[in-house]
């Protein structure tokens, strides 16, 4: 009993410390972005930075990016866990190392490596968004992967399968109609996480020269005192809905599990 | 020619033969069970019929057709799995329509087979539940609807009652059996159930170590088992070691008491046998014209329309069933007894 509540009383003293680690810089942001006009808090910054042209333009073209990233990533990432967890279950382990890559490997040598790669002929992808939605699939890879997988894990995928077989059911009735539509909860969870990094992605945007909202805070970042800490405290509010989504999407579905955790 | 052919049909899975040899052939209507232990070969049989597995060697013939490499989803068969394997994401209305509609009938014919089916497993009003509304028998029986509902030509049945409660079990039993005279469809059941076995089918397989041990019907396989695998998975065995005192006369010795068969003995004079005898064919107390052995009672299980009673005869202990009556006088465990059996029901089998 008492070693229990000592035990617990530890556990509230790291979390709070933990939440003042992250929440303090938040609020200071926050509290910095209020102080545009001198003696009182205003949202004066906000407005600024609504009434700038630049800002929609690059916040419409990342959510243009993050469409098409999670349009792509989806349509690579469901099959092949899929077809892994149906025929290839050995195959699990690497697959699963291939899609922790980018947390090994820094965005800027990926981008540098695709950069020479598809730079010059034969194959100039440069100059189209190619590069970009497929470093950004690259780049949500872990998080796709996981939520899909573990969707997938919640489900008896094989026998399910074998079912709709007998039934009659071709590959793409198989993935359209059952295996999709029970991977509800994981695919969302993937998306809304994709969603959020692409959001606020820089170094590829930047790097490949397409824009986007990421570099644009970093521009005005350098230009102006209050208006950039307003456009990432917004920035912080697309991930905290993004995040808000997943957890709404995810109640009540006990059978599934969402983003990457463990059951 | 059968309806369904299953002609020498033989897989491995890289290590031993999962299935050998295996060759069956059955008639419409009719209903067969594969039966034996876990690893014999039964549901990889199935699967071949099925056609998640292609066979290495051997034929499967439906109605004339080969259909050894036809993909599953072009056999038309209905598959019930032990794992209910219900989509979750549809209710028992769309799961039981799913086949038609993957087949692109019109939407009234669609409707119109559902309603049936669910009458057909006294679901009638369940149609717009999901599946984690139901209970395990209930999913059980919708996935037999819904397996029945594209009218296949060969229903297959991989251990579907496993997951189930024992009441359940003996009630969708009894209601699978019913179905299946009813629309008279070829069914192929797997087991490793041997009261499920027998109970449902007019012909039993049974299966050890990939190949077919015996094939009959159910009092065949259970009266007369044809290999001592048989004699001994199907149903409980008294196995007695004893020594042959007369091959011609069929006399037999247990700790020195003699005692008569009416099967064939094999070997010499002083050799060990096994002698094998159901519980059944067991009683209590000395009969004129049943062959005697005296021992010691061990244990009374009382089990209501039977009792089961242990009796340690020397190295060897014997089960044997008594029927149940209200005028009963249990026998009491320690006590002295004697239990006879008739010579006809021995069956002996030489030590290996």
């Amino acid at each position: 009993m008492k070693e229990t509540r000592r035990a617990s009383v530890w556990a509230w003293l790291w979390f709070i410390l933990g939440m003042l680690y992250f929440f303090i810089p938040l609020v200071a942001t926050f509290e910095f972005s209020l102080r545009m006009l001198k003696g009182r808090y205003t949202f004066e910054a906000y407005r600024v930075a609504f009434t700038d042209p630049r800002f929609l333009q690059s916040f419409g073209y990342s959510l243009l990016w993050a469409t098409l990233t999670i349009i792509f990533s989806m349509l690579l990432v469901v099959p092949t866990a899929y077809w892994v967890h149906l025929r290839l279950p050995k195959v699990r382990p690497w697959v699963e190392f291939v899609t922790l890559m980018p947390f090994v490997v820094p965005a800027v040598v990926l981008i540098f490596g695709l950069i020479r790669l598809y730079g010059h002929p034969p194959l100039v992808l440069t100059s189209t968004p190619i590069l970009l939605i497929v470093g950004y699939t690259v780049l949500s890879l872990p998080y796709m992967f996981r939520s899909v997988d573990s969707g997938l894990r919640a489900i008896d995928v094989r026998t399910l399968t074998e079912a709709a077989q007998s039934l009659g059911a071709g590959w793409p009735t198989i993935l359209g109609q059952v295996i999709f539509p029970n991977l509800r909860v994981g695919i969302l969870s993937g998306v809304f996480l994709t969603f959020a990094i692409v959001m606020g992605e820089f170094t590829f945007a930047a790097l490949l020269s397409w824009p986007a909202f990421g570099p644009y805070i970093e521009e005005i970042g350098s230009m102006r005192a209050y208006t950039p800490q307003a456009v990432s405290v917004l920035s912080f509010a697309v991930t905290w809905l993004s995040i808000g989504l997943i957890q709404w999407v995810g109640r009540g579905s006990g059978a599934q599990t969402q983003v990457a955790g463990t059951r | 020619m059968a309806y369904l052919q299953l002609a020498h049909l033989s897989k491995s899975f890289g290590g031993p033969a999962a299935v050998d040899d295996f060759d069956l052939a059955i008639e419409k209507a009719e209903f067969v069970s594969l039966l034996g232990p876990s690893g014999c070969g039964k549901t990889t049989t199935l699967r071949m019929v099925a056609g998640f597995e292609v066979p290495d060697q051997g034929r499967i013939l439906l109605d004339g057709n080969d259909i050894t490499e036809m993909p599953p989803n072009q056999r038309h068969l209905g598959m019930v799995f032990q794992a209910y394997a219900l989509f979750p994401n549809m209710t028992v209305a769309d799961n039981v329509g799913f086949g038609l509609k993957v087949a692109k009938r019109p939407k009234d014919q669609i409707t119109k087979r559902v309603e049936e089916m669910l009458g057909l497993i006294k679901m009638p009003k369940l149609g717009d539940r999901y599946p984690y509304q139901l209970s395990g028998g209930q999913q059980q029986r919708v996935a037999l609807a819904r397996a029945l509902a594209i009218s296949p030509q060969v229903l297959l049945l991989d251990e579907p009652l496993s997951a189930l409660d024992a009441k359940i079990r003996v009630e969708l039993r009894v209601e699978i059996r019913r179905i299946q005279q009813e629309l008279r469809i070829t069914t192929l059941y797997v087991t490793h159930d041997q009261e499920e076995a027998l109970s449902l089918s007019d012909r039993v397989v049974v299966m050890s170590a990939g190949h077919m041990e015996q094939v009959g019907s159910p009092s065949e396989i259970y009266n007369f088992p044809n290999t001592p695998f048989v004699a001994s998975f199907v149903g409980t065995l008294n196995q007695l070691r004893c020594k042959v005192v007369d091959v011609g006369q069929g006399k037999l010795s247990y700790n020195d008491q003699v005692f008569e068969t009416r099967a064939p003995v094999r070997g010499a004079q002083g050799d060990t046998v096994t002698v094998m005898l159901r519980p059944e064919q067991m009683h209590i107390g000395s009969l004129s014209d049943e062959n005697q052995l005296t021992g010691k009672v061990e244990m009374v299980t009382f089990l209501g329309s039977i009792v089961r009673v242990r009796v340690g005869l020397g190295q060897a202990t014997v089960v044997l069933d008594l029927l149940n009556k209200r005028s009963l006088e249990l026998p009491r465990v320690g006590e002295p007894i004697t239990v006879s059996f008739p010579p006809h029901a021995c069956w002996v089998m030489a030590e290996a």
